[in-house]
Formats: structure tokens, C-alpha cells, sequence
């Protein structure tokens, strides 16, 4: 045990200090497509996209961050008008705000107010109960990693139970699957008020590929109210975290078009 | 020679005597296929495992209304096609193997073909939590039913465990809980999308998805040597992430820290080498995407401080015996038992079976250059533990010797795959075995998928593993087969 101590020891600490400081992801990290030029764009430009992200109205391009899988189709074929953007923070609190490009789609929707907003106790210590509801395994990992020194999550008073009942936060991988829906829909029952749901990567925003097999709902938001969206596939361990504090209310800035 | 002679000469055709087998058109890859009259699919079947064939799964395909058998034989992946002819049953193979058993209950499911006498034709891949069946009745003996949410950040999964308290009398695994009918998906998407596609079945295991789905369907390729490295680093990966659950389970927080370290260095240098934490998009039909964003000597720089690390704590790790003594014993399977299920990748290896597709069937790179096959012979939980960290050293190797002396910046990364059509097979060894892909394609496009998912092959396997443990042991036994259920729930 005292050897594992040491070892432990000897090699300092590696933690980031996010999100007091700025975490810059490498580079060249797809964390996400922006759209550089939205205009007079031909119908067909929606076809490079195989999860009908990108959208074509009136020769306005608008792209739903949702839905994209972070492939790079777009970019690749027309670097012109996408890019990949290195960014770790893009979690947002509406739906409506992963969707970017053609001239705001003026966010009407408002958000749900933050656990920090319902309760100030929620501020210093948040319980979060994941539930796979069909990802692809790749969002468990990232979620897993939260634990690990380089991101340690303790260290901000979040920290996962293994029960419900005693549970703030509902972190959701998946787009919902048949067999997985009722087992869900009563993990959310029987969480205390005040409680948030946080959609983690883009199958639990929109489905993702899966989204028009029916096998899957389509988004944890077609089952439940959802707090928080983090887009991405899967997104990167900052990504979740800044989903969380999101909904804790412990930041506030969300991801900027 | 007449056909009768030629036959005689060939001992595939020798082996399949009597059932009627005629030799086909190869697959593209190429990929022998042999007609075979559904009445005699599964005497075929027997016959070919008899002479130490390896089945890996069977599905019907829409095209030509044709039930399809895959089944390894001396290092050749070897297709049984059946035509149904309108027909909607026929002999299960589940007779002739266990390792049918799932796969022709997802073939019922979906299909509404009936293997005849199969034994447990139950629909399967809609389950619903409640429903439990016992295994076991008698007084004082009850069922757990752990899953499909777990404690802890786990994929979706069902084992029920009867029991008496203690003792494990019965462990079933239920798997599809997260089926989200991606085989489907596939048709009508072109070469590039169905890899992004590929990528997302089984995300731990990204880069073998996308290279058994690129393998099906290129024919000649570029930047292999590359395809090894992004391979082999996603296998370091998954290993430690093995190593991360075991150390958890026994209350090993520094390990768990430790080797949590390892794998974030891991999936940043990932990152930093191809932009995506799992390496995704980057195995595409024809070669790589594009320039890797590392030189080689950077890549073997950042393996070579990995190594130091990873030597120091492994060799304290398993010098721990609060973790090495839940490991001994735990989970036992002998090889006999791996052969009857059709066991693949570190689980078979841990029984001394030498089953891996980079051997086997090389692909890519793997042909030249060399390593060992990591074995072991107690088919425990300590035993698979010690293949994957045997194979972790090798798979540091490979990426080495596949980076030694490589010229980046004159070589292409990409060749064109143009319109292809036909059918083919491409192979890939995961991290937890072999993944197989067949795909129709037609001018350009993907017109049916069907995936062998190791997952699925494998757990049968873990309901045998239980053999006198008790409930204590359920976790160390589980994350020792470390295997992904989106895989099997495609």
C-alpha cells in the first residue's frame, strides 16, 4: 500500500483547474462544425450530411449541432463553408441553441432554471446517476474519465451514487431505446425535487444515425425534460463537465454560436 | 481433372462431402462462398467444425432471400449461402453449435425464420426488464436482477443471478437492451458514411469497426502501417480501461488513479494524433482520411514515456494481492467450453486457444510485421487479465515497428474505392475479438450490412465463467471479459 502512496505521489498533480481556468483543447481536436458562410447555399449541400444536421432553406444553410456526429463530411467537402472548431465547452441549456447558422432561429424557448436557481444548497454538492439508454459505449468512457486525476470532478462537489433517490442530476447517453425507456422513465420518478436532466452526446440530443430506425425515441428529450444538452460523438470529458455545471448553476456561460 | 478430382484435391470441398456443396463466385476480398441446399446448412456446419472450423454467425440476406453461415477454417473465412427459396424454416444450427444459439434468435426476431428444433426460440431482442425468468426454484433460492442499470457508469445490460444468498447458482446475461437496429442504417449510405456508421455500432471500439467495414469493401489500400498504429492504440486503451474497472473493484483507489492516468495519455495522444479521442474518421474505404497530425518519432516518443509509466504500474498492480486473489479462481472456463461457444479474442487466449484474425487471416499491415500471440492457460479472470496486459506490451510494439523508418511525407494516405459493387467480407481484430462485416454493395453504395459482433459471441460465455463463485465475484468476473454491450445490441 505505502509503494502505492508513493507511486501515486511522485508524479504531482496533473489536474486541470477548469473551470476556473480556461482548458484550450489540441488544435486540431473536432470538438465541433461551425458554419463559416450560410449564404446562397445550392439545396443539395444538406445531402453531405448523413444525419440531416445541416438544412437548406432558402439558400440559407443552418446546421443543428445536435444532430451532428463531428464526421467532417461537411468539411471535407466544403471547407468553404464548415469548419471544425477546437472547443471543449458546447454544452448549452436550450435546444434551440445547438442550432447555428442561418439567422438565429431567435431562441423563444426558455431554459429551465438551474438546480442552483431552485435550490443554493446545490451550488457546493451535486449527486449525478447516470443511465445508458443506448449509446455506443464511447460517452460512458468520457463520463468515467471525470473521475480520473486529469479532471477529477470531486474536486468541484460532483459526484456519482449509485441511487436515484439520492440523486440531483440525471446524466443520459443514448437515444432511448425500446427496452430502455421504462427503466429510465422510473430512475427519473423517483428522483427528489430538485432535479435536472443532462442529454450527454448527440445520439441523447437527437438519436443521432439511429434516430429514423425506430428503435430509438429519438433524444432523451422526447421522454423527459431536458436541462442540459452536450452535443458531440461522443463529447470530451470537459464537455460533460461543463454540461454539469451547467445545470448545477455553478457556470453560466454557455456554448457561443 | 474433372470437377469430381478437383473436388477430392480441395479439402474444404473434401470436408463438405455429401451435402451438396457447389463452389461460387469468391467474394470480392476475395472470400471463398459455397451453395449449400438449406436442408443440409447445418450438416455443413457440423462437418466444418468437426474439421476445426471456427462458426462466427449466420443471417439472411435480403438480396437473394438467402440465409448466409460464417465460418472460419485454417486461417480462411469461408461463406455457406442458402437460399430460402420462399422457405421460412429450416434445421437450427444451434443442434450442431452453441455459438448459433443468439444469433438464430436474432434471425427469428427479425426475419420470422424458424430454426427447427432450436432450443429456446424466445423473442429476445425487445427484452423488458420485469420479465425474469428463473433458472433455478426451490426454497430459499431467489433472483437478482442486476442491471440494466447498474451502480456506477455502466453500459445497459441485464444478468439476472439466482441465488440463495451467496452462492451463484445461475448467471444469465441478457443483452440488446440498447439495440438500435444500426445493421439497417447502413443500407443506402455511401463508402465514407457507412464507416462514420461503422464507427458508432461499437464506440469503444471505433477504429476495428471501421476497419472490418473498410475491409469489405476496398480493394487495394494505403497508409496500413497507420491503420495498425490507430488499432493498436485503441486495444491500449480498451486494456486499461480493463485494468481501471478490476483495480475499482477492489477498492484500489491509487490503481484506479494510476491507471486512469494511463488512459487519458492515451486518448490524448489519440487525440492529438488524429483530433478525436476514439479515432474516429479516421479509417475510411481506401486508406486513412487524411495526414496523420503527429510525425512518427513524436508517436514514439510519447509511447516510449507511456511504457516507463505503465511497466511501473503494472508490475505493482499485479504485485497487490488484494486484487491478484480475487482474480485466481474467479471465473473459470476451459478451453473446450470457449471452442463450444464459438469464444473469441482475449477470453479464448486466456484458455491457451490461439484465436486472433491479425494471425489467423492477416489484414493490413499485420502480415508483415511481427509479434506473439499473448496466452495464457488457466482460463480465470487473472488469466485474461494477464493476456491483455501481455498483448498491451505487444500492441507497443507493433506500433513501433509499424512507425520505424516511415516516409510521411511523400505517401498518399488514400486510394479511390470508385463505384464498387458485389458482395464482401472484411475482418478486424478488436480489442475483444473478432468483428466481421459482410456487406452487399451496389454501385457506390451500401445496400445490406450484417455485423459479428464479438460481444455477442462472447457472452454466452460469461454465464458458463460461473462455476462455484459468489455474488462478490460477479464484478471482477464481468469487467475481466471487459466487453462492450453496444456491440452486441448493434
Amino acid at each position: 500500500m505505502l509503494k502505492w502512496l508513493l507511486r501515486g505521489l511522485r508524479h504531482g498533480v496533473v489536474t486541470t483547474r477548469y473551470p476556473a481556468r480556461a482548458e484550450p483543447a489540441p488544435p486540431s481536436f473536432r470538438g465541433r462544425v461551425s458554419v463559416l458562410d450560410a449564404l446562397n447555399a445550392p439545396e443539395n449541400l444538406a445531402d453531405l450530411c448523413p444525419t440531416d444536421a445541416i438544412q437548406v432553406k432558402d439558400a440559407l444553410v443552418s446546421l443543428d449541432r445536435g444532430r451532428c456526429i463531428l464526421c467532417g463530411a461537411c468539411v471535407a467537402n466544403a471547407p468553404d463553408r464548415f469548419a471544425f472548431e477546437a472547443t471543449y465547452e458546447t454544452a448549452a441549456r436550450r435546444r434551440s441553441a445547438l442550432v447555428v447558422g442561418q439567422e438565429a432561429v431567435a431562441a423563444l424557448e426558455e431554459a429551465l432554471p438551474t438546480l442552483g436557481d431552485r435550490s443554493r444548497t446545490l451550488r457546493r454538492s451535486v449527486h449525478i446517476r447516470h443511465v445508458d439508454a443506448g449509446s455506443d459505449g464511447a460517452e460512458e468512457w468520457e463520463i468515467q474519465a471525470l473521475t480520473n486525476p486529469y479532471y477529477d470532478m470531486q474536486r468541484l462537489g460532483l459526484f456519482f451514487t449509485p441511487a436515484p433517490r439520492h440523486a440531483d442530476v440525471l446524466l443520459v447517453t443514448g437515444g432511448v431505446t425500446h427496452s430502455m425507456r421504462e427503466p429510465l422513465l422510473r430512475t427519473y420518478q423517483v428522483m427528489p425535487e430538485p432535479k435536472a436532466v443532462v442529454a450527454v452526446g448527440t445520439d441523447a440530443c437527437s438519436g443521432g444515425f439511429s434516430a429514423s430506425m425506430g428503435e430509438v425515441a429519438g433524444g432523451v428529450d422526447q421522454v423527459l425534460p431536458v436541462d442540459v444538452y452536450v452535443p458531440g460523438s461522443p463529447p470530451a470529458p470537459i464537455a460533460i463537465l461543463h454540461g454539469l455545471l451547467l445545470a448545477a448553476g455553478i457556470v453560466t456561460r454557455e456554448a457561443a454560436a | 481433372m474433372s470437377a469430381e478430382e478437383l473436388a477430392r484435391e480441395d479439402p474444404l470441398l473434401r470436408v463438405l462431402e455429401g451435402t451438396g456443396a457447389v463452389e461460387e463466385e469468391p467474394l470480392r476480398n476475395p472470400v471463398r462462398q459455397l451453395h449449400i441446399p438449406l436442408a443440409e446448412l447445418a450438416t455443413a456446419t457440423h462437418s466444418l467444425i468437426e474439421a476445426g472450423g471456427h462458426f462466427s454467425g449466420i443471417f439472411r440476406s435480403e438480396a437473394d432471400d438467402s440465409l448466409r453461415a460464417l465460418l472460419a477454417l485454417r486461417g480462411e473465412l469461408v461463406v455457406l449461402r442458402a437460399p430460402l427459396d420462399g422457405a421460412r424454416s429450416y434445421p437450427a444450427l444451434s443442434r450442431v453449435t452453441r455459438a448459433a444459439l443468439l444469433p438464430e434468435r436474432e434471425l427469428h426476431d427479425v426475419n420470422g425464420i424458424v430454426p427447427l428444433d432450436h432450443p429456446r426460440l424466445e423473442p429476445v431482442l425487445r427484452p423488458n426488464a420485469d420479465e425474469l425468468q428463473r433458472v433455478v426454484t426451490g426454497p430459499e433460492t431467489f433472483v437478482i436482477p442486476y442491471g440494466p442499470i447498474r451502480s456506477g457508469v455502466f453500459e445497459a445490460i441485464q444478468f439476472p443471478i439466482d441465488t440463495g444468498g451467496e452462492d451463484i447458482l445461475a448467471f444469465t446475461v441478457r443483452p440488446y437492451f440498447k439495440r438500435r437496429n444500426l445493421e439497417a442504417r447502413f443500407s443506402g449510405l455511401d463508402f465514407d458514411q457507412g464507416a462514420y456508421l461503422a464507427e458508432r455500432v461499437a464506440g469503444t471500439e471505433s477504429v476495428a469497426e471501421a476497419l472490418a467495414f473498410a475491409q469489405a469493401v476496398e480493394a487495394p489500400r494505403l497508409a496500413q502501417r497507420w491503420r495498425v498504429v490507430h488499432a493498436e492504440l485503441e486495444r491500449i486503451a480498451n486494456h486499461l480501461d480493463v485494468g481501471i474497472k478490476l483495480a475499482e473493484d477492489a477498492a484500489l483507489s491509487v490503481g484506479v488513479a494510476r491507471f486512469g492516468v494511463l488512459k487519458e495519455q492515451v486518448m490524448r495522444l489519440r487525440a492529438r494524433l488524429c483530433g478525436s479521442r476514439f479515432g474516429r474518421g479516421v479509417v475510411v474505404p481506401g486508406g486513412i482520411r487524411e495526414k496523420p497530425l503527429l510525425q512518427p518519432a513524436e508517436v514514439i516518443e510519447a509511447i516510449d514515456a507511456f511504457e516507463e509509466d505503465f511497466r511501473c504500474d503494472r508490475s505493482l498492480l499485479l504485485a497487490t494481492t488484494s486484487l491478484t486473489d480475487r482474480l485466481v479462481g474467479s471465473g473459470r472456463l476451459d478451453a473446450e467450453t470457449v471452442i463450444r461457444y464459438g469464444g473469441v479474442g482475449p477470453i479464448a487466449r486466456a484458455c491457451s486457444l490461439g484465436i486472433d484474425a491479425r494471425l489467423e487471416r492477416p489484414y493490413g499491415a499485420y502480415g508483415r510485421l511481427g509479434f506473439r500471440i499473448a496466452r495464457a492457460t488457466d482460463g480465470d479472470a487473472m488469466a485474461r487479465f494477464e493476456v491483455r496486459l501481455e498483448e498491451l506490451d505487444q500492441s507497443l510494439h507493433l506500433i513501433r515497428q509499424a512507425l520505424e523508418r516511415m516516409n510521411v511525407e511523400t505517401a498518399a494516405m488514400r486510394n479511390g474505392v470508385g463505384d464498387a459493387s458485389g458482395e464482401g467480407c472484411g475482418w478486424a481484430e478488436a480489442p475483444n475479438g473478432e468483428v466481421i462485416y459482410w456487406l452487399a454493395l451496389e454501385g457506390g453504395r451500401v445496400q445490406e450490412a450484417q455485423i459479428v459482433s464479438p460481444s455477442l459471441r462472447n457472452w454466452p460465455l460469461l454465464s458458463e465463467s460461473y462455476r462455484g463463485d459468489v455474488l462478490t465475484d460477479v464484478s471482477f468476473i464481468e469487467h475481466s471479459f471487459g466487453l462492450t454491450p453496444a456491440g452486441a445490441d448493434r
